[in-house]
Parts: C-alpha cells; structure tokens; sequence
C-alpha cells in the first residue's frame, strides 16, 4: 500500500515524459489525483492508537543491515497527507498555465513527490538520507531549466548555492547515519532499521557529534537562519507552482527529520542542546520576521515567513513536551496549507500588475471582491488570527515553551505581532490603496478558483476543529517526547 | 647469486621505461618504454619467485606477458589507426580529454 | 428552551447573517442585504432577551449555564472546549450589544445606501455582531481570545472599509497590530492560567483561584497585569490608546457601534469577568484603575482641544472607558458595566448625530468650519443636545446616574480612591466642556455654505468628494457620500435609530435609580456573588449627595463652556496663544504616536533595515557565496590537473606511487 502511495507519482512521471506532450499533465494529474485516494483510504483505516501502520519490511541489502521499510504513524501521515494534496494543485497551476517541456517538467515535479513521500514514510534510517537526497534532485532541474533569472542572479547560480548547501548537509548526515548505526551496533550486526536503533541506543559521547551532522542537514533544509542563505536566490528563480510544494513540504520534512530520527535515536544529545536549538529557533523567528517586513518582493515576504513558521515549528518540537510536539505537528500541516494557496495567489497578483514587487501594486480588491476574500482568509491564516487551526498551532508552540523556558516563550510572541504587520502589508498594498495605471484587476477566474479554493476550504474546516489533527497524531507525538522527557528526567 | 642484483637490473629498466615514457612523445617510443617497465616487473617477480621457492610468481609472470601482449596489440592498433588518418603522433597533441 | 440553546442561537444569527450575505453578494438587491442584516442582529436581540427570560427562571445562586458543543482541542490535559458561559453577566452584555447594534444597522441601512460596497458592509457588520458575542458568551479564556481576535478583525476590515483610502489602510493596520499585541497579553494569560490552575474553563478557573492563590501573588498579579495588556489595547486605554483616533477613518456606522458602543469596551467586560482574579491580585486591579484614571483625564484635555468632530468624540469615548475601567478595577461591576451601557446609548447617538452633519458637510469633519446646524437640522441639532447632555452628566440623563455612581463608589472606598473620586470629578467637568464645545460651535450662529445650501435645496451638498484626513481628492469609486445619500432629517431608518437611542439616552438610566430601581444591580448581583465587594455599596443618602455634586459640576461645566464658546467666542483663541505649548502638546496627542515611533517602531525599522541591509547582505550572502566560491575554486584546482597531457599522467602517477611507498615505508620504520 505504502509503496503504491511512494512509486505511483514516480510511474505517472514517466509515462508522461514518454506520452505524447499535451497528455503530459492529464497523466501527471490522474497519478497525483490517484495518489492522494490510497493516502485518504489508508487515513480512513489510520488507528491514532495503533503505533506503526501499514508496515512494509523488505531486506534490501543483507550485509550492511539495510531494509526497505516502510510505516506510518501519527507523526507521518498527516504530513504525507498534506504532500498527496499539495501536488495536485501545482500540477494544475501549471497545466493551466503551460510550460516548456511539460513532459520532462511533470517527470521532475513527480520525482519530487515520490521522494517526498519515501522521506516522510521511511522507516529504515538509510532509506530516509536516500530518500532526502533525492529531493532535492528533482527541484534542481525545475528551479535551474524553468526557474527565471533575476537581477543578475541566474537561475543556474541560484540553484548551485542551493544544491551546494543542501549537499552539504545531506552528505553530513549520510556519515551521520553510517556512523550513528556503526556505533550503536558496537561490533554487533549492523542495522538501520530505526526502531531498533532507538532500542539499541547510542553513547551519549557520539550522540553529541551525529547530533549535529543530522541538526545541520535538517536546518539547511527547513532554512533556519542562519543557514537560510541559498533561499532568496533559490525563491526568487523558481517557477511558482514548483516553489509552492517546495516551500509547503519539502521544508517540513526538515522539522520532520527532528521528530523523526534525531529525538528518538539521539535523546541525550537533544537534552543537552535543548537550549541551543530554543535559541536557533528564537532567531530563526525573529529574523525571519524582520526580513519579511523589509522585503518587498512577495515570494521573499513568504519565503521569510516561512524561515519565521519553521522557526516556530523547530522551537515547539525543542519544547519537548507533548504540548510543544503536537503544536509542531498541527503548525506544519496548517502551514503547508497555508503556503500552497498564498504562492498560487503571487501568481495570480503576478499577472494582474506583471511583476512580483509590492512597489506599484494596490487596488485589485475593487473589481475581485471574491479573490479578495480568499487571498483575505489565506492572510489571516497566515498570521495565525485566533481562530485558526494556526493560531491553535502556535498556541500549543508557546505553552510548551513556557513550560520549558518562559523567557523564550515570551520572546517568541513578538513572532505574532510581526506576523500581523507582513502578512497584513502584503494584503493591503496588493489589494488595497488606490489602484496602479496599468493594472489588469479582473476576478479570479473559475478555473483559478478551483486550485486554490479546496485547500483553503480545508483550512476553514480545520478552524473550527482542530482537534481532527491532534487526535490522530496525539499519541505519536508523546512517545516521541517522552522518550526524551525521560531521557531529561535522569 | 645473490638476489640483488636481479632487483638492481629490474630498477633500472624499469626507470629507463619510465623516464622514456616521460620524455618520449611518439606513442610508439611510449608502447615500448611501456613494455620495458612491464618487463622490468615481470623480472622482479621470477627473482622473489624463485628466492622463495614458490612457483606462483612464475604463474604471474606468465599472465603479465600475456597482458602485455593484448595491451601492445590495442596500443599498435590504436597507432596505427592515427597514422592511417594522418594525426600527428605526438602525444602531447592528444589532449582533447582534458577536464 | 433552556438558557444555553438560547445563548447559541444568539450567536447563530448574525454569522448566518454574515455568511448568507457575504455568499450572495451578486444575487440579492442591496435592501435586501440590509434587511437581512437588520433581521438576523433583531433576531439575536430576541433570542438574548429569550436568554434573560429562561435565566431569570432560575434559583440566583445557580444562575450560570455552561455549554460546550465540542471539543475544540486538547492536548496533553489542556483541554479547550468549544463552549458558552451564560450568566447574568454574559446576558446583560448580550443585549446591549445586539440592542445598540439593531440600531445602529437600522442607521446605517439609510446612511451607507449610496455607497458601493453595501453588502460588504453588512456582512462585516454582522460577523462583527457574532465575533463581539462570541467574545462576551465564551466559555473559556482561548475561546475568549478567539472572539477578541475576531472583533479585532472586523474592526480592521471596517476602519479600512474605504479601501481606496491610503490614511484608512493605515490606520486599519495599526489598529490590527495594536490588538494583536493585546491578542498576545491574552495568549500568555491563559497559558499562565493553565500552568497554574490546569484549566482555562470559566468556571473551573474562578473556582480554583482562591484556593490556590493567596492576595497579590506574584503569580496572579502577572495574569492580571497580562489580561490588562488584552484589555487596554482592546479599550485604547494608555499607552495602547493610539489607533482608536485613527479608527474615526471608517464609515460613522462603524465608530458609532464598534468604536464607541461595543467592542472597545470590551476591555470592561474582560476585567469584570475575570473578577475572582482580579480580586486576588489586588496590585493589578489598581494598576487599571490609575491607568484609567490616567486616561480619561488625558483623553479628555485632548478631546478640548481637537478639532475634527468624529476625533472629539473617539477622545470622549477613550475617557469615558476610562471611568468604566475605574469602576470595575475598583469593585464597583455594577456601577462600570451600568455606565457601559448607557455610555453605549449616547455614545451611539452622538456618532449617528455628527455623521448626519458630516454627511451634510460632504465628508468634512472640521467643526471649525461648521456653524448654523440648528437651523439647518433641527431633528439631528436635538439629538446632538441630548446626546451631549447625556455624556456631560446633566441631571436625571442616563450618564447623570451611571458616572456618579462610580465616583459615588469611588468616594467610598476611600483612601486612595478618594483621589481618583476627585480626579474624576475633574474628568466629568471636562466632559461637560468638550462635549458642549460641539454644540455651541456647530448649532447656533449663521449657517456656513453647506448648511445654507441644504436649507435652499433641501439636500445635501455635492462637493468634490476628499479625505477628510489629508484633504486629497478622493477616489471617485470610494468617494462618499454619494449622489443619493441622505441626511438624517430624511431617512427614516437614520430617523428611527437616532429617536430610539435618543430615548434611551435620556430615559437610560432611570433603571438604576439609587434607592428606588437598581434593577441593573440586582440582575448582576448573581455573577459577582462570589466578589469581596459584595454587598458593599454607598448608602442611598450618599449616592445622592453624589449625584447632586455630579449634577452641580456638570452644569457649571456647561455654563462655562457657553461663557467661552458663546458668550465669549474670542476667548479660546486667546487661550492658544497664550499658551501656546499646551495647545500644542494638546493637539499633538501629548506626542504619543510620536514617543510610540521613537521607542518602538523606529527602532524595529532600524533592526529591519539592519538585517536586510547589512546582515543579510554581507554575512549570509557572504558566507553563502564565499562558500560555494571556496568549492568552485576547489573544483577549479582539481580541473587544471585534468590536463590532457599523457605525460603529465604519468608524472601524477609516479608521485602517487611514491607517495603510497613512502607512507608504508615511514609506517614500517
């Protein structure tokens, strides 16, 4: 099941790389379309209580102890959830929208689900790094063959940086990984299944050092400042239906990797650099939030927002508290819910006024009252307006923070005030003020409006209930936490 | 006899071999300065081969000959392919590989 | 049915009513909308009298209902439920919100008729209606900051109603930020609330509260302090007082039901709910009471000076707010909710009142320019009179009873609440000057060109529609009011919510006659049962000697005024010259925007700019290109020695050997 999920975006891929091109993203769609069905069947049959789901476990290479294993659990599957859906949208952006090449673009676009999803469903921790560092591949050629140059910055440069950081980080954890299941089987047979691992357990000396091979990988990724310098260029050259499932999933998976791999397998080390994140995290949101208020260019206003969200999202899971975790979890579902429809709206905007800069833009609100009302719930989502499934994410951030360090906490709240000022900025000086010579302000269209409407309908469902998401990933979260909780206890 | 001397004799073709292949620019001065150091090792193995009594070595030498033979079989016919299209032989005009 | 299917259907209407016209703005005529807003706020005012009935059916000491529908979220034991409290408290809020608000939508289905956006305005309104109910009927501390977040909203979406308008945008936005710093005070309250008492249900917290608290723990006075944050950016109390002046930007409707009678006293309601905690920490509660006392006096110099009509009055609002505020920081909940409500009546009504003359003056706010009203509009001059008599406290006027009762409360507390009594007092002679100041520049005198021309042609002027703020020439498609509008001498829904709320600002405050009514007290006794300050009231004799001294004040305020602004007209000039920096500080706001820019906004701009100019330029960009710089240059070593050259291989490869040699040989030795 699990592998049908992981290799069925990759198969649709390449039949439509293979097909004739204006099947390309009919063939695409119906593969991400089927895709998001087995995730809902598998939701439908998820026990919250059930531990480990849906296992697949293959041995894949004897000697050195690798499987191919496959599960999910509450921590996973709404996240895979979120990608299964995330895709659906860019694909039909684009298709609306034409590209060069389509059939080779979809391939891409799909290899990047494929990879995504195996990232998110891996249980075997070398199948993890593989699957993390095939995603990256994929969201290279996008970016560097149909990203745009801008400003003497070329795509091709722009992603070099990018692939550059995050090869980095990924080759740190691939030795991470070595060692870490070296270590750990002291002389014994070697594993990387990651449930035995986290029974094995590791000294806490070497804790200490794969501790950071893996943080560095994860926070390249997310970005977290300071480690987010490929991302303006990286942002500013990618086509936006690629860049809104990137930013929406790919980032999560950095969060994820913490809960994932570094909480249960490296307990002491994540006692013992609590803090040490707290405060990455802490400026992680505050930078992220300052930048986003100087930016002008809107898919850096967003991006920076993101480095701010994941900023809060790395602070929650740093809590560790169940508080603190579950936060994280519901923060990075709502956040990727979010991030979809608003790098959709940029484009939208984009075409009304012909540029991506809040200088020269206003007025559209006058004649598109309704893409007026979506961009308006998107911008209060994204500001995490109590009453959002947002703000409940960020509530539960911030009380496990304060449980954990009450001056961290405190600090971490000017996040949501500057959040209210970006956010609202954006809104405003696209929407309204006095209207542009030039400016094209029609309606959103109907077909447009479909994209972009579902996720946003989702994130009004989940306003009134967030409680959906929390209880299914409640119980995975504590486990996780309290093995370290334990761990802090001693 | 001491053993010496074998090793002394297969140090010195094979740095004669080797020098050649430095200064030489004809792929076929090449070849055969190849085949010296080649030749050269094979003398050094026969040598320990038979200080210890073991006929191994021997084995040895025999396979690297039969290598040889196949390595200056491309290596002629390679020659001889440039020569027929009128390339230069020179090595150091051959450099289109370069990274 | 009992009291909480009530409470639910309260909130019910006005989102339906939202939601119905927000969905089918293209479909339905703009009556229709309005209809349909007006019906859906009556339909709660009915529902919340519903409430009241079945309330009152129950025994006193039991009468609080609480409702959950579902469990909104939970983890790890914190768990919030989507759910109402229903008390006496709760109801008596419930009706003068959707009391005043059916007003004022009846109001306003006239006054916005000529404006474009008319179902937007009435979808806003409404979804303000519900949040400001779900924000007075929650059940728990988060569902409280969800309502408190969501009037927020509404009020952001109404003062930036003319969108058009850049000085509107602005003072939109600064009003969200100001309230999502409050939105935060609340967020840390209720987390420190549940730290401490493990839950965030009303009922659950005010039980638990004294027997975990002692008086003035650091504990409690630190949730105290941090509600105060909620409360005082929501009910512009010093220093968060700043964007209620620039929320006069939006359409008269919406200061008249959100800026003056509803949501900003929110911040009132919020300290009278959490009394079991405010009680316990004592420091906090007198904190808000000084920070009111502070503000009401400072509004009010600043309400003396001002000179756009809607600005005079938003002063008066925060002043008067400010003796509410006083009222409930000092136990007197019933005195402070009692002037909440009939400070929402006249509020109410001189806003409805200035926005007829505004509209008459074709969007000008300027009362320097305004003169002869009374004769132009004599129905709206005699709503202006009342309303203004109302607010200064003139004797047997609803805000006659309501503020002396709090300084009356005040007085008896004695000690230092004696002081704030005085200050007060002082306070309410203010009062009387800047709200008679209206009256004595804008009615009587020979009528200026606007009100000449509506007595000529009987309506309104049509001049270039400009923002009245900066008096640049407005955006046609925003320029308001439009070819249609009416004035309130002609609209019968302006009519019909002005004479109603008229009524009641005059007959207002006969429900609580010391001594004779007190019907408000009695209804809210129930919630505060629990209170201190329970049964501790001024004796009828002394609430009348304190309604006499309020009535003396209030009538040589407004004998003074008349000396100054009618009798002596040349005076106040004198006055600003002579002191020239008063006036200035005066008019300037006591430079609080200004002090506000320099100590924060400025300095955040500056970290702002800091990042994006300096840091993220030269360290992250730095670090950033000179790593992939170092690994290209690397790659350019390792390129040169692919050079092609056969030979130079094989020197390679010598070395190599060597090398390898070496390093067995060295490890042999």
């Amino acid at each position: 099941m699990l592998s049908l999920i992981i290799w069925i975006p990759l198969l649709a891929g390449v039949i439509a790389a293979l097909a004739p091109q204006r099947f390309a993203a009919w063939i695409a769609g119906t593969g991400a379309t089927a895709t998001l069905a087995l995730v809902i069947a598998v939701l439908v049959g998820f026990d919250p209580d059930g531990g480990m789901q849906y296992v697949t476990d293959v041995t894949w290479i004897p000697g050195l102890g690798v499987d191919y294993n496959l599960g999910i659990d509450g921590l996973s599957i709404f996240l895979v959830l979120l990608t299964a859906a995330a895709w659906i949208p860019a694909i039909a952006f684009t298709a609306s929208r034409g590209t060069a090449r389509p059939g080779l673009y979809f391939l891409m676009l799909l290899a990047g689900e494929t990879a995504t999803l195996g990232a998110f469903l891996s249980q075997d921790l070398l199948l993890f790094v593989l699957f993390f560092d095939l995603m990256i591949v994929p969201f290279y050629f996008l970016f560097g063959i149909w990203g745009k140059d801008r400003d003497g910055v070329a795509a091709s440069s722009a992603t070099l940086k990018m692939i550059v950081f995050t090869l980095i980080g990924s080759l740190l954890m691939l030795v991470g990984a070595i060692a870490l299941a070296v270590i750990s089987a002291d002389g014994g047979e070697l594993t990387f299944n990651m449930t035995e691992l986290a029974a094995q357990g590791l000294p806490s000396g070497s804790q200490n050092w794969i501790f950071w091979f893996f943080a560095v990988a994860f926070l390249v990724k997310m970005p977290a400042f300071p480690l987010h310098g490929w991302m303006p260029d990286a942002y500013r050259a990618a086509p936006l239906p690629a860049l809104a499932v990137f930013s929406a999933v790919l980032s999560k998976v950095g969060a994820y990797g913490f809960l994932r791999v570094v909480l249960p397998l490296m307990p002491d080390a994540t006692e013992l650099f609590q803090t040490t994140m707290l405060i990455l995290a802490l400026a992680s949101i505050i930078y992220g939030s300052v930048m986003a208020f100087t930016k002008t260019d809107l898919r850096l206003i967003l991006g920076f927002s993101s480095v701010a969200q994941l900023g809060f999202i790395t602070a929650g899971i740093f809590a560790l508290n169940t508080s603190g975790g579950e936060g994280a979890i519901l923060q990075m579902v709502n956040h990727g819910l979010v991030v979809v429809p608003a790098f959709l709206i940029v484009a939208l905007v984009a075409e009304r006024f012909g540029g991506e800069d809040l200088v020269g833009m206003g007025g559209l609100a006058r004649k598109a009252p309704v893409f007026a009302v979506i961009f308006l719930i998107v911008t209060m989502a994204t500001l995490a307006i109590p009453g959002s499934a947002n703000f409940i994410g960020e509530f539960f951030i911030i009380n496990g923070l304060f449980q954990t360090d009450v001056a961290i906490a405190i600090i971490a709240t000017s996040g949501i005030a500057f959040a209210a000022f970006y956010a609202l900025r954006m809104y405003q000086q696209t929407l309204h003020n006095p209207l542009p010579d030039g400016a094209d302000s029609r309606e959103i269209s109907l077909r447009d409006g479909l994209m972009i409407v579902p996720m946003v309908l989702v994130t009004v469902v989940l306003a009134f209930c967030p409680q959906l998401i929390i209880h299914g990933s409640e119980p995975a979260v504590d486990t996780v936490v309290t093995l370290s909780q334990a761990e802090a206890g001693e | 006899m001491a053993i010496e001397w074998y090793l002394v004799l297969s140090a010195m073709l094979f740095s004669i071999g080797f020098i050649g292949v430095l200064i030489r620019r004809n792929p076929v001065v090449i070849l055969l300065c190849l085949e010296l150091m080649l030749s050269a090792g094979a003398l050094a193995m026969l040598a320990f081969s038979r200080m210890l009594g073991d006929q191994d070595g021997q084995v040895m030498v025999m396979i690297v000959l039969v290598v040889a033979a196949c390595e200056v079989v491309v290596g002629l016919g390679l020659v001889v392919a440039m020569f027929r299209r009128r390339l230069p032989l020179d090595v150091d005009d051959m450099k289109e590989l370069k990274g | 049915m009992s009291t909480a299917i009530w409470g639910w259907l309260v909130l019910l209407f006005p989102l339906l009513g939202s939601v119905l016209i927000g969905f089918t703005f293209r479909k339905i005529p703009p009556k229709m909308a309005g209809a349909i807003g007006i019906g859906a706020i009556a339909a709660a005012f009915l529902c919340g009298i519903g409430a009241l009935i079945a309330l009152q059916g129950e025994p006193s000491e039991s009468r609080h209902v609480a409702s959950s529908l579902w469990e909104y979220a939970s983890v790890g034991g914190f768990q919030i439920d989507l759910g109402i409290y229903v008390d006496p408290l709760s109801v008596f809020m419930v009706l003068v919100v959707t009391g005043v608000s059916t007003l004022i939508h009846i109001y306003s289905y006239s006054y916005m008729q000529s404006d474009e956006g008319y179902h937007r305005f009435f979808s806003y309104l409404n979804f303000f209606v519900f949040s400001m109910l779900l924000l007075v009927l929650a059940g728990n501390f988060v569902l409280l900051i969800v309502g408190w977040a969501f009037v927020g909203f509404a009020s952001y979406a109404l003062i930036s109603y003319w969108y058009r308008r850049e000085t509107a945008t602005k003072a939109g936005m600064k009003a969200f930020v100001i309230n999502v710093i409050g939105d935060i005070g609340l967020v840390l309250a209720a987390i420190l609330i549940f730290r401490e008492l493990g839950t965030v249900e009303y009922g659950a917290v005010f039980e638990r509260a004294p027997e975990i608290f002692s008086t003035n723990q650091w504990e409690v006075v630190a949730i105290c302090l941090l509600l105060l944050v909620g409360a005082f950016a929501k009910s512009a109390q010093l220093p968060f007082h700043t964007w209620l002046a620039d929320a006069m930007e939006g359409p008269t409707p919406v200061s008249s039901l959100i800026h003056a009678a509803t949501m900003v006293t929110a911040g009132v309601y919020l300290i009278a709910r959490s009394h079991p905690l405010f009680e316990l920490g004592l420091t906090a509660a007198d904190i808000a009471a000084w920070v009111g006392l502070t503000t009401l006096l400072v509004a009010g110099t600043i309400a003396i000076v001002v000179t756009d009509l809607k600005r005079i009055i938003a002063y008066s609002t925060m002043s008067q707010i400010g003796y509410m505020v006083v009222g409930v920081s000092i136990g007197g909940y019933s005195a402070g909710l009692f002037h909440l409500m009939t400070h929402a009546f006249f509020k109410a009504l001189l806003f409805m009142a200035a926005g007829s003359v505004i509209a008459a003056m074709a969007n000008r706010q300027n009362i320097d320019r305004m003169t002869g009203f009374g004769k132009a509009m004599p129905f709206t001059a005699l709503m202006l009179i009342i309303g203004a008599l109302a607010l200064s406290g003139f004797p047997l006027t609803s805000g006659w009873f309501s503020k002396d009762e709090i300084i009356d409360f005040a007085a008896f507390r004695g000690g230092m609440y004696e002081v704030m009594a005085i200050g007060m007092m002082i306070g309410a002679f203010m009062t009387a000057i800047y709200s008679f100041r209206i009256i004595f520049r804008i009615l009587p005198g020979p009528p200026c060109e606007e009100a000449q021309y509506l007595i000529d042609n009987g309506h309104v002027v049509h001049g270039e529609p400009e923002n009245p703020a900066t008096g640049e020439k407005e955006d046609v498609e925003v320029g308001y009011p439009g070819e249609d509008h009416h004035i309130a001498e002609q609209a019968p829904g302006m009519k019909i919510g002005m004479a109603a709320l008229g009524v009641l600002a005059l007959i207002g405050g006969l429900v609580q006659i010391p001594g004779v009514t007190d019907v408000i007290a009695h209804f809210l006794d129930p919630a505060f049962e629990d209170s201190i300050y329970a049964g501790m009231h001024p004796t009828t004799e002394e609430s009348w000697i304190g309604l006499g001294e309020g009535g003396l004040i209030s009538v040589a305020g407004i004998a003074f005024t008349w000396f100054l602004y009618a009798k002596r007209p040349n005076i106040p000039g004198m006055l600003e010259r002579r002191f020239g920096p008063v006036h200035a500080l005066l008019v300037n706001k006591w430079y609080f925007d200004e002090i506000i820019d320099f100590v924060i906004v400025n300095p955040v701009k500056g970290f702002g700019r800091f990042c994006n100019e300096i840091f993220e330029r030269f360290v992250i960009n730095g670090a950033t290109n000179n790593s992939v710089a170092v690994i290209r240059s690397a790659g350019g070593v390792v390129r040169d020695l692919q050079s092609g050259l056969l030979r130079g291989y094989a020197v390679l490869m010598l070395f190599g050997i060597v090398g390898i040699g070496l390093y067995f040989l060295i490890r042999s030795i």
